[in-house]
């Protein structure tokens, strides 16, 4: 096998988790937030596709795929409800949504 | 040339025929005259629902052992043939209590239609039997979730609230995702059975990468089944979504990923119950001490409800936590009556916000016993069964939940339940006796008039209302029947 052993896959996997989750826990912008997730989400795809190498079986590489199509419908539905909330001239700003609050 | 799998069609049926009344409602909102759409997605949606309900009968009936179907990608058993029966249930409900919501005019049949998606994918979700189908199933249902959640674009708080749910539930399926991706690294297979069967050969028990995958796994089913510490979106996004759509949230969303966790933790991790036993006993307890003592201060009648549907998550993961035939037993049994209490509270919210034409708050309800009798009845009723009183199904499912604690040896978590019980007690019957037992000056019909007077009787609302009062009372009564339902769904699962 040329190139990085899987192992460095992984770890460069589980780092753009961390970066993500980090991102969503602290970015507030809701469009830093969503491509957050999104970086979250690929992460764990590169961790699938990592394992599906190591154990020479395709099925990981399948999910991942699966993974991308859902990741890509999540966001259509996110970027839908920020232009709603945008052309209600709400603040973009994930703290200032405060109207529902107990 | 690739082989391709068998496919049991028959056990698709459920999500099918889901799919096809979306379908059907989408074709309907874009070709029919605007003044149709609203009956035509509703009674699409209402026969999608009742259809489903009907073949998931079928499949119960017709499974008395499990099968795998499509290369071991779907489980069709009556464990889920009965959770897909509860589902569309309350699917079917909610058409009733939606149909004269004041939503938007232009959109309303596609309402309806990603109403009947969210319960396909909900009924597909509980019968998958690999970590694809089960990722696949819970974003299936949570996308059209955030999109009914966001439907009342009129309304900031909805959107705000389809917002919110969007990033935690996206959040949440991610950890879950990931924690997919290292039980897949450490066992080698996706499906359910194989992954327990990789373990026990590989004597996996216990592996680094497997623990953190089954934690990270749970997290992400704590996230959709409203589990605390991962509760938080809860009250937001219940307050600030339409009121029939808290109500289908609550008891359908709460069915699916419950009796998921059940499913996987038991058909996939069976030798690591040492560790989730305990994982869920103490989420269990976190969710009723958040969800009870939140509860206890809630003026807003959705809120309290959103309270009460966290610490009911915690009721409903000691079954699971007791990891016996008994607790899957209890779990399938209590997911009746509390649906059918969850849809039927928020149905009543409903009718009063429409009244109203403000938030319901505990205020505002009084009176309302006396000014609506059978709201008021159906609405005492779902408190005593929330609260675990007879002569409702909360109380036997309350019951047998703490009996399946007790069979594992856990006292104290049957001692916390308790206490717990005693607590919500506070609550439940606040509203009780704001419907009731309020002073005469205080009753009020309608404190802020509403142009054109009352609203006209919603037909639709009552008869769900109805029919919700009389599954939380038959699932009292008819006890023995369904106890033996249950006890032939969980025989599916390996104990």
């Amino acid at each position: 096998m040329r190139g990085p052993d899987v192992p460095w896959y992984l770890a460069v996997a589980a780092f753009l988790f961390a970066t993500g989750a980090l991102g969503v826990l602290l970015r507030r912008s809701p469009l830093i937030v969503l491509l957050s997730l999104e970086i979250m989400l690929n992460g764990a795809n590169l961790a699938l596709i990592a394992f599906s190498r190591l154990h020479g079986e395709s099925s990981g590489q399948i999910f991942a795929l699966a993974v991308m199509a859902v990741a890509a419908s999540e966001v259509v539905v996110g970027l839908g409800l920020i232009v709603a909330i945008a052309r209600k001239r709400l603040d973009l700003d994930v703290d200032k949504l405060s109207i529902l609050r107990g | 040339m690739i082989p391709r799998p068998h496919v049991d069609w028959f056990a698709l049926a459920p999500e099918l025929v889901l799919l096809g009344a979306m379908a059907f409602a989408l074709m309907g909102a874009v070709l029919l005259p605007r003044e149709n759409r609203r009956d035509f997605g509703a009674l699409a949606a209402a026969l999608g629902f009742a259809g489903a309900f009907v073949y998931a009968i079928v499949v119960y009936v017709h499974t008395p052992d499990v099968h795998s179907v499509i290369a071991d990608s779907v489980r069709r058993d009556r464990f889920g043939a009965l959770a897909q029966v509860i589902v569309c249930g309350a699917g079917l409900l909610t058409v009733g209590v939606s149909y004269a919501e004041r939503m938007r005019d232009e959109h309303i049949a596609e309402y309806y239609a990603v109403l009947a998606a969210a319960g396909g994918g909900m009924c597909f979700l509980v019968t998958a039997n690999n970590l694809m189908t089960l990722f696949l199933g819970l974003e299936w249902f949570s996308i059209s979730l955030y999109i009914l959640c966001a439907i009342d674009r009129e309304l900031e708080g909805s959107l705000e609230a389809g917002l919110k749910y969007l990033i935690i539930g996206g959040f949440g399926s991610a950890v879950l995702l990931f924690g997919s991706a290292l039980v897949y690294g450490a066992t080698g297979e996706l499906a359910f059975n194989r992954i327990s069967a990789a373990i026990g050969d590989q004597h996996l028990s216990g592996d680094a990468l497997l623990v953190a995958g089954l934690a990270m796994i749970i997290v992400g089913l704590g996230f959709k089944a409203s589990a605390a510490p991962f509760h938080m979106w809860t009250p937001d996004v219940y307050e600030g979504a339409p009121t029939p759509v808290t109500g289908f949230m609550a008891a359908a969303t709460k069915t699916a990923a419950l009796v998921l966790t059940l499913r996987v933790l038991r058909e996939a991790f069976p030798q690591e119950a040492h560790l989730w036993t305990i994982a869920l006993a103490a989420i269990a307890c976190a969710s009723l001490l958040i969800g009870n003592l939140a509860a206890l201060v809630q003026r807003s009648v959705k809120r309290m409800l959103a309270y009460s549907s966290i610490s009911h998550a915690g009721f409903m993961l000691i079954p699971i936590a007791a990891n016996n035939a008994i607790g899957a037993r209890a779990l399938l049994y209590y997911l009746i009556p509390y649906s059918a209490m969850s849809v039927g509270a928020f149905a009543v919210v409903a009718a009063r916000e429409r009244e109203l034409a403000a938030p319901v708050t505990l205020d505002n309800l009084a009176g309302m016993g006396w000014e609506r009798p059978l709201l008021g009845v159906a609405m005492g009723t779902f408190m005593f069964g929330f609260a675990g009183l007879p002569p409702t199904g909360g109380f036997v499912g309350k019951f047998y939940a703490f009996s399946a604690a007790y069979r594992h040896g856990w006292t104290w978590l049957v001692i916390v339940g308790v206490v717990a019980t005693a607590v919500s007690l506070y609550y439940y019957l606040a509203v009780v006796r704001a419907m009731y037992m309020r002073p005469a000056a205080e009753l009020q019909l309608s404190p802020t008039p509403v142009a054109g007077g009352a609203p006209p009787r919603d037909a639709l609302l009552q008869t769900s209302v109805l029919l919700a009062l009389g599954a939380t009372v038959a699932s009292f009564v008819a006890v023995e029947p369904l106890i033996h339902v249950a006890k032939h769904a969980a025989s599916a699962l390996p104990f």
